[in-house]
């Protein structure tokens, strides 16, 4: 980079700091610090919930695993968003209805306040580690774009300013620079690609020069066969219904039927742009063929050949992806520690504007335990895989207990619920360190238990259904809201349309299915099938959104 | 000369979805910037 592309960078910093700090006269409630004041619009909230989701480390990690492996790895993009529309269809409607702002306000409505606090304690940790696990990530992956090596003056830089925006104008910051830096990226990737292309001799260049195989979306065999698309699509539906990263930005929603908007056009659109920087790792594995480490390709391919200026406008568009992830989930964390630990236990006749306050000391703590854990990264090797790995397990038994038992079965209870959560965690944590089985199967061993356990406590218990429980089963229909404002929506569809639509979704999903497991016996077929099944899938959810 | 249709088709999906993307939330937002004033002015 030269003097040009830093100033492009700093400009684009003020900018972005500028733009989050306006919204600081637009916080009168917690409402609007959590949740925009639940007045996100579909498109806004489409760009906002693509946003949060692409990452830097989508384009230097899933990139990376491209150039390693192939372009199956796309389907953990691709299916994430097929679990998107799921959620947004028929999950996330209802949490909407509720108004909640977190999952463990449900679990309290639900199970009980130990509950919520239990989850809300865990999820702090959990959202704050992570941070500083992609902050690491991203300021590793400057070091080689930018060729700035020093990681403190990175982590700074990726750091400092979506700290203050998001501490100053909560989620309007978070939501508006985040539309600005959908734009960005999406830019900046738009860029890359046809350069990255043209060096490899375009389509017929790239197909001719790589190894085997790595163009199949479907293979038979290998670490992202087919079996990997099955479970991290599972996952995938796991993530969209738990999330507090994304579910608070669909919460933020004027109302119910934007909410399934939003999920369904950020889905649809963040599948061509999954491309747009898995295509370019491709093609670094024919430029750089034997990089020890993957993870270099994206970078490396911009240091050697995008020139100066364009070179500014990408890292710009990259460096947005990071502050889009950390804003929302700094204000995811600011949220459940106000929301279920200060506001419901430490503090329970907290008036809003003591609310506010403590949300925006934590947005600023978490932003500090986000650079030390960034710090602690490389110290602590290989624990940060596990601890990852522990609370990736952790999140299947939650998903279990939050979605599975809590919206389809009304007799579990909190004991069930308590008793599952951690069965599923141990059963997890056992399969992994002790069997030495593979996260996929760990995942799924982790919600069998989290399913066998949870009813078993919970019929061997006394039943004592929370009082508001019709209240969540009532949800599942129509609010008086809803048809006080003449826009309704149906989870189940009742007019013609609307029940045409959800045929076309789950035909769209049996193509899909169908098109995987011809993977499995090595078919020809199954990609071209599989990809057709997708998106008919989501032409289906599109149109549900729009009927009743 | 060479025309990839693979890529400049992929390219002009992104390319459509940025112009959407840029003037669509644009409307959208003077829309919310209107509603925000007008409650405040209440």
């Amino acid at each position: 980079m030269n003097s040009l592309d830093y100033l492009i960078v700093l400009a684009f910093l003020g900018m972005i700091f500028f733009v989050g700090s306006i919204f600081y006269k637009w916080i009168g409630n917690s409402d609007d610090f959590y949740l925009a004041g639940r007045n996100l619009t579909p498109f806004i909230l489409a760009a906002v919930l693509a946003a949060t989701n692409i990452n830097l480390y989508s384009f230097i990690g899933q990139s990376g695993i491209a150039y390693k492996y192939g372009i199956p790895i796309i389907w953990q993009t691709w299916t994430g968003n097929m679990a998107m529309v799921f959620s947004g269809l028929f999950v996330i409607p209802i949490f909407r209805r509720l108004r909640i702002r977190t999952i463990p306000e449900f679990l309290e409505m639900r199970y009980s306040k130990g509950v919520r606090t239990l989850v809300a304690v865990i999820w702090v940790f959990r959202l704050a580690f992570w941070l500083g696990v992609i902050l690491y990530t991203a300021v590793t992956a400057a070091q080689i774009i930018t060729g700035v090596h020093s990681f403190t003056a990175l982590v700074l830089i990726l750091s400092v300013v979506v700290i203050i925006y998001t501490m100053l104008g909560g989620m309007w910051s978070v939501a508006l620079t985040d539309v600005i830096q959908f734009i960005l990226m999406l830019s900046g990737a738009l860029i890359l690609l046809p350069i990255a292309m043209s060096y490899v001799g375009w389509w017929p260049g790239l197909v001719a020069k790589l190894p085997k195989d790595s163009l199949l979306l479907v293979q038979q065999t290998g670490k992202y066969s087919w079996k990997f698309v099955l479970a991290i699509f599972l996952l995938g539906i796991e993530w969209a219904c738990v999330d507090q990263g994304l579910l608070q930005r669909a919460f933020g929603a004027e109302n119910i039927r934007t909410v399934a908007k939003g999920l369904v056009l950020a889905a649809i659109i963040t599948t061509p742009f999954a491309l747009l920087w898995n295509l370019p790792g491709l093609a670094a594995r024919i430029i750089f063929p034997h990089l020890a480490n993957a993870d270099t390709a994206v970078p490396l391919l911009l240091a050697h050949f995008i020139p100066n200026i364009v070179l500014g406008i990408i890292v710009v568009g990259l460096f947005s992806s990071q502050l889009s992830a950390t804003s929302g989930n700094l204000n995811g964390i600011a949220t459940v520690f106000a929301s279920d630990i200060y506001e419901n236990v430490l503090n329970r006749k907290a008036t809003d504007k003591d609310v506010i306050l403590v949300a925006r000391i934590i947005t600023i703590l978490a932003g500090i335990a986000m650079i030390i854990f960034a710090y602690a990264v490389p110290v602590l090797g290989g624990a940060v895989n596990a601890y990852l790995t522990v609370i990736a397990i952790m999140d299947m038994p939650l998903f279990i207990i939050a979605v599975v038992y809590g919206l389809l079965w009304k007799r579990a209870n909190w004991q069930g619920a308590i008793g599952g959560y951690f069965s599923g965690a141990i059963a997890g944590i056992i399969g992994q360190y002790f069997f030495k089985f593979d996260f996929n199967l760990t995942t799924f061993i982790s919600a069998g238990a989290a399913l066998l356990i949870t009813p078993i406590i919970s019929l061997a218990t006394k039943n004592s259904p929370s009082d508001k429980i019709e209240h969540i089963w009532k949800a599942k229909k129509i609010s008086e809201e809803e048809s006080k404002n003449n826009n309704v929506y149906n989870i189940i569809p009742k007019t013609l349309y609307g029940k045409l639509s959800l045929g076309i979704f789950f035909l769209g999903l049996l193509i899909f299915l169908t098109g995987i497991i011809m993977g499995s016996q090595g078919m020809e077929l199954a990609s071209v099938i599989s990809v057709t099944g997708m998106v008919i899938y989501f032409a289906g959810g599109l149109l549900k959104t729009y009927t009743n | 000369m060479y025309f990839d249709w693979r890529t400049w088709g992929i390219w002009l999906i992104g390319f459509t979805i940025l112009v959407v993307w840029i003037y669509v939330p644009i409307k959208e937002f003077k829309k919310l910037l209107k509603k925000r004033k007008d409650d405040l002015n209440k």
